[in-house]
């Protein structure tokens, strides 16, 4: 350690890799010099630290190498693109497939990015939007977890008042409630209605805390008065072409008494927000029953909240909690209501932030549409994997088609090429492909975009314009490109040029042991996906086949018939008198989404103050309308005309009926408040999503006029409509009908099952066929090689089949490895899926056996091809030569 | 040609140092003197540029063991170089004797 200086050996190395010939003698004299003087005047650390701030300081032009290519350069990258372009042409299959196959992947990648980026953009436009809360109930009893939104009315001004941290806060009702929802709109000055929809209530907080940005009126008090009313642009420009809407006068549901003044046009809310509003009612003024309010009753009004900067979660938390026990809890004690203790130990707040309802709100109940987290996983894996695929396609044909390229590479060497230079070669290559790869890609993606927005029901456009988007794809180009051609690179330039050149090089064969397992991953891969096809689809199938204890098949649903008031029992008369018209029902309750619910809390009758409350939908209904659902009385009676007693009869599903434990239902009572009377037990029917469990639904005898629904004959369903039309037309001139099929609304509902199944089958299929492409270069490349092996077999009188055996067998060994691989890990993946839905379908060898047999025969299908053609040549043809 | 201040600074070290210039004896020459500390990349870039402009000349000198066997490359002061540091300095004087009340004394 003693005769020489030892500094940092790292910081050595840098010197000596970067300072020219030159200069490296005297300088790094000097620094050895200096360090032995620094260490032994200021020990070891303080010279090692000197030495490599030297080192760096001695970074600077008059010290660097000199490139000795420097003048070569641009020669020699202009040889690598024309040597690579003359290859490329000289192999137009595989340049085809190579390219074809890694436009596809890269076609699904873009168009999956540009899905991922706008479903993870939600709300990212409002002022402030980290700031912006929505406050979430939770009701955690032993692991059982409920969440949701709404919150009681006078919720939001104790808030204000009590919880300094809050800087605003405001409430919303999304729901379709009172005015809210479904409206027919009309200028006070025409008398045709419209039909609108996407209505809401809401404060003029809760435009403040978003800072909703207005065209026209004063965004400070637009909701400040009563009887005022807020309009998208879009609703606008429909109503009110060219005319300034502010001050219009509006009626909403014909209702002359109660005119309302737009007083404020607010943009289109986009699509990437979770809020789906076009008309804004004023809360000011509004009390929906006497003392709504200030009581604590109902939850109806979702909060939003915007804290200050230095607002401490956990402290607006603690003042939540205080602010349950001191009205909430006190108000249910007050009734003697025994969930009061409950509510003090399991109900608890949460601040859900604005920009995660979209995406993470799978575990609260509210009204809103959402995307889903684990879509956006599952997606994004499936972009990666597809991009694999197509990248290994790349790697494997590169390196099979070494051989040919094995010739260039000796000779470049001999004549002075080094290793770096070839792989830097044999790079550029590859970005050059991957460049116009993406031209294409980007081409295919552009023309699909139209196809794939309806598929995932989006509005996606390309983002030229942004100042991300081309460098993005430039940056995407180069990194694609370096990382197909890292290993084919490194692989070609390997070769040494004695063995090549005297062609001891058997061909292709070097990488067998890689290329296998590539081609078993994307056969696995495949499979794997395929299975997820299968399954997908089976699992809609069932749902939308499901016995969902009604008839949905033949029944419309006219709706917006409040406006009839007392005619519409009338007018329901006149339908059931018409042939064609089986039964007519009115109501506003019916099993499909977007009609009404209502959550009651039930007794039994004398235990209301010591049994905690069964939670069940309260229906109001008629007496035909049992019969014309199709649904089924399993125990008692339906309802009865001749009964005047059954205006305070019930009756229940068979879930309630268990829920509330009695042997024999029928002649019990139960309560609500008014105490009512068993009559019959009607057969569970699904009333929400299939995919959740059916839960507790009672029905009574009540008068909610919203819609009819309408059971038909099945024939001439066109005619029997118009009849109807005509009827309608009768009794409400003004008001054009509005009705769908209830089949239809049904479908509807599961649209997002549906959509997952197609989204996943396009993207199996699209896996499929880049594996086999690049299955089917491979295997014509094996036949290539193998022309002169099958001419001779044939001449020694080898069978067409033998051949096609011999030449097969190899494959068919891959195909079936990557079937024992894919065989567990879609099973696994598919019942992790199939655990979202209540009622799944049960995964059967069957789907197994479906998923292999169909990748069995598309691959024997894509290699058999050139095979078939080889071994059918003539071996005259291709012994000839020899 | 232009001269540099931290050229100069060197140029003058250089002539100083007369046989014994070489980048750790400059180094120190001119740390003791400014107490700025250059940094190594700095002096010998200068002293590079001085060889170009034909300033200083080099020549090289005996490995020592705290060198771990490396060269030394001594500077010394060439003609144009020594014209270079008169022509500079008389400017100085030039502007220094029109401020008045500027005391000047050489040596």
């Amino acid at each position: 350690m003693n005769d020489a200086p030892n500094p940092p050996k790292w910081a050595n190395r840098l010197l000596e890799w970067f300072c020219s010939h030159e200069v490296i003698e005297t300088v790094q004299g000097d620094l050895f010099e200096l360090y032995e003087k620094r260490e032994k005047a200021k020990g070891r650390v303080i010279a090692n630290i000197r030495f490599v701030r030297d080192v760096l300081s001695i970074y600077r032009p008059f010290a660097l190498k000199r490139s000795r290519y420097n003048s070569n350069n641009y020669a020699m990258f202009k040889n690598y693109y024309r040597v690579a372009i003359r290859n490329m042409i000289r192999h137009k299959m595989y340049t085809a497939i190579k390219i074809g196959g890694f436009a596809l992947g890269i076609a699904a990648c873009i168009l999956i990015s540009m899905f991922l980026y706008d479903e993870l953009n939600y709300d990212r436009t409002y002022a402030d939007s980290d700031r912006i809360y929505r406050i979430i109930n939770q009701w955690n009893e032993k692991g059982d977890e409920n969440k949701w939104p709404a919150m009681t009315a006078p919720f939001a001004g104790v808030v204000r008042n009590e919880v300094p941290e809050v800087e605003i806060v405001g409430r919303i009702i999304p729901y379709n409630w009172y005015l809210g929802g479904s409206n027919l709109f009309r200028n006070a000055e025409t008398t045709q209605n419209t039909f609108e929809e996407r209505f809401v209530y809401a404060d003029q907080e809760f435009i403040d805390i978003l800072g909703l940005p207005f065209i026209a009126g004063d965004p400070e008090t637009a909701l400040s008065e009563p009887n005022t009313l807020v309009i998208s642009k879009r609703k606008a420009d429909k109503h009110f072409p060219g005319i300034n809407p502010i001050g219009k006068t509006i009626i909403l549901n014909d209702k002359n008494d109660d005119p309302r003044k737009i007083s404020g046009v607010i943009e289109t809310l986009p699509s990437t927000s979770h809020l789906d509003f076009d008309f804004i009612l004023p809360l000011e003024g509004v009390e929906f029953w006497r003392g709504e309010q200030t009581s604590w009753c109902c939850s109806n009004y979702e909060t939003y909240v915007k804290l200050r900067p230095d607002a401490d979660h956990e402290s607006v938390l603690k003042k939540l909690i205080a602010i349950r026990d001191k009205y909430y809890v006190t108000y249910l004690r007050n009734r003697g209501n025994q969930v009061a203790d409950d509510v003090v130990l399991y109900r608890g707040f949460e601040l859900q932030p604005v920009r995660d309802i979209h995406l993470h709100s799978s575990d609260i109940s509210d009204r809103y549409t959402h995307g889903d987290i684990k879509i956006i996983w599952m997606f994004g894996a499936v972009a990666i994997l597809i991009l694999l695929l197509a990248c290994i396609n790349f790697i494997n044909l590169s390196t099979a088609k070494s051989a040919n390229r094995a010739k260039e590479v000796g000779l470049r060497k001999v004549v002075g090429s080094a290793r770096g230079n070839l792989i830097m070669q044999f790079l550029t290559e590859s970005v050059l492909l991957s460049l116009i790869s993406f031209t294409l890609g980007i081409l295919i993606a552009w023309l699909s975009l139209p196809y794939f927005n309806e598929l995932a029901n989006k509005s996606l456009t390309f983002p030229f314009g942004t100042l991300w988007f081309i460098p993005s794809l430039m940056g995407s180009v180069l990194l694609v490109g370096f990382l197909a051609g890292l290993y084919p690179s490194f692989f070609l330039s390997s070769f040494r040029p004695i063995e090549v050149l005297k062609g001891k090089l058997s061909m292709g064969s070097k990488s067998s042991g890689l290329q296998s397992s590539m081609v078993i991953f994307q056969f696995t891969a495949s499979v794997v996906l395929i299975i997820g096809a299968v399954v997908v689809n089976r699992q809609m199938g069932f749902i939308l086949n499901k016995k969902m204890g009604f008839d949905k098949d033949q029944v419309a649903i006219i709706q917006g018939t409040n406006t009839m008031e007392e005619q519409i029992y009338t007018f329901k008369n006149e339908l059931k008198n018409l042939p064609e018209v089986q039964n007519a029902t009115i109501t506003h309750y019916y099993p499909i989404s977007d009609t009404k619910r209502d959550q009651n809390s039930i007794w039994i009758e004398g235990r209301r103050k010591i049994d905690i409350s069964i939670g069940a939908q309260f229906w109001r209904v008629d007496h035909d309308y049992i019969e014309t659902m199709g649904m089924k009385i399993v125990q008692g009676r339906n309802f009865s005309r001749d009964m005047a007693s059954d205006s305070i009869a019930i009756i229940i599903n068979q879930t309630m009926a268990d829920q509330l434990g009695f042997e024999d239902p029928l002649g019990k009572r139960i309560t609500n408040g008014v105490v009512r009377n068993i009559i019959g037990v009607v057969e569970d029917f699904h009333f929400e999503s299939v995919t959740d469990a059916i839960s507790p639904l009672v029905l009574v005898l009540g008068r909610r006029r919203y819609m009819i629904a309408v059971k038909i004959k099945p024939e001439d369903i066109r005619g029997t409509m118009a009849a109807i039309t005509d009827v309608w037309d009768r009794f409400m001139p003004n008001q054009p009908i509005r009705y769908e099929f209830m089949d239809q609304r049904f479908a509807e509902m599961y649209d997002d099952v549906k959509r997952t199944g197609i989204v996943f089958t396009s993207f199996a299929i699209l896996a499929i066929v880049i594996a086999c492409l690049g299955l089917f270069a491979l295997s014509a490349f094996m036949v290539e090689q193998k022309r002169k092996e099958i001419g001779i077999r044939k001449v020694l009188g080898a069978t067409l089949v033998n051949l096609f055996h011999s030449l097969t067998s190899n494959f068919m060994k891959l195909i079936t490895i990557s079937l024992i691989i894919a065989f567990p890990l879609g099973w696994y993946a598919m019942k992790r899926w199939l655990e979202n839905y209540e009622y799944g379908i049960e995964i059967t060898w069957e789907i197994l056996a479906i998923s292999g047999f169909t990748i069995l025969i598309i691959s024997i299908a894509t290699i058999s091809y050139e095979i078939v053609r080889a071994v059918r040549t003539n071996p005259a043809e291709t012994l000839h030569s020899e | 040609m232009k001269l540099g201040a931290f050229e100069e600074l060197v140029l003058l070290t250089v002539g100083a140092l007369k046989d014994d210039a070489y980048g750790v004896t400059i180094k120190e020459m001119l740390e003791k003197h400014t107490g700025k500390r250059p940094s190594i990349g700095a002096l010998h870039s200068a002293l590079y540029r001085l060889e170009e402009k034909g300033y200083v000349t080099s020549s090289e000198g005996g490995a020592t063991r705290e060198r771990g066997g490396r060269r030394k490359k001594f500077y010394q002061l060439t003609g144009s170089g020594q014209k270079m540091l008169v022509e500079a300095n008389e400017l100085r004087m030039r502007f220094a004797k029109q401020i008045p009340g500027l005391n000047l004394s050489t040596e």
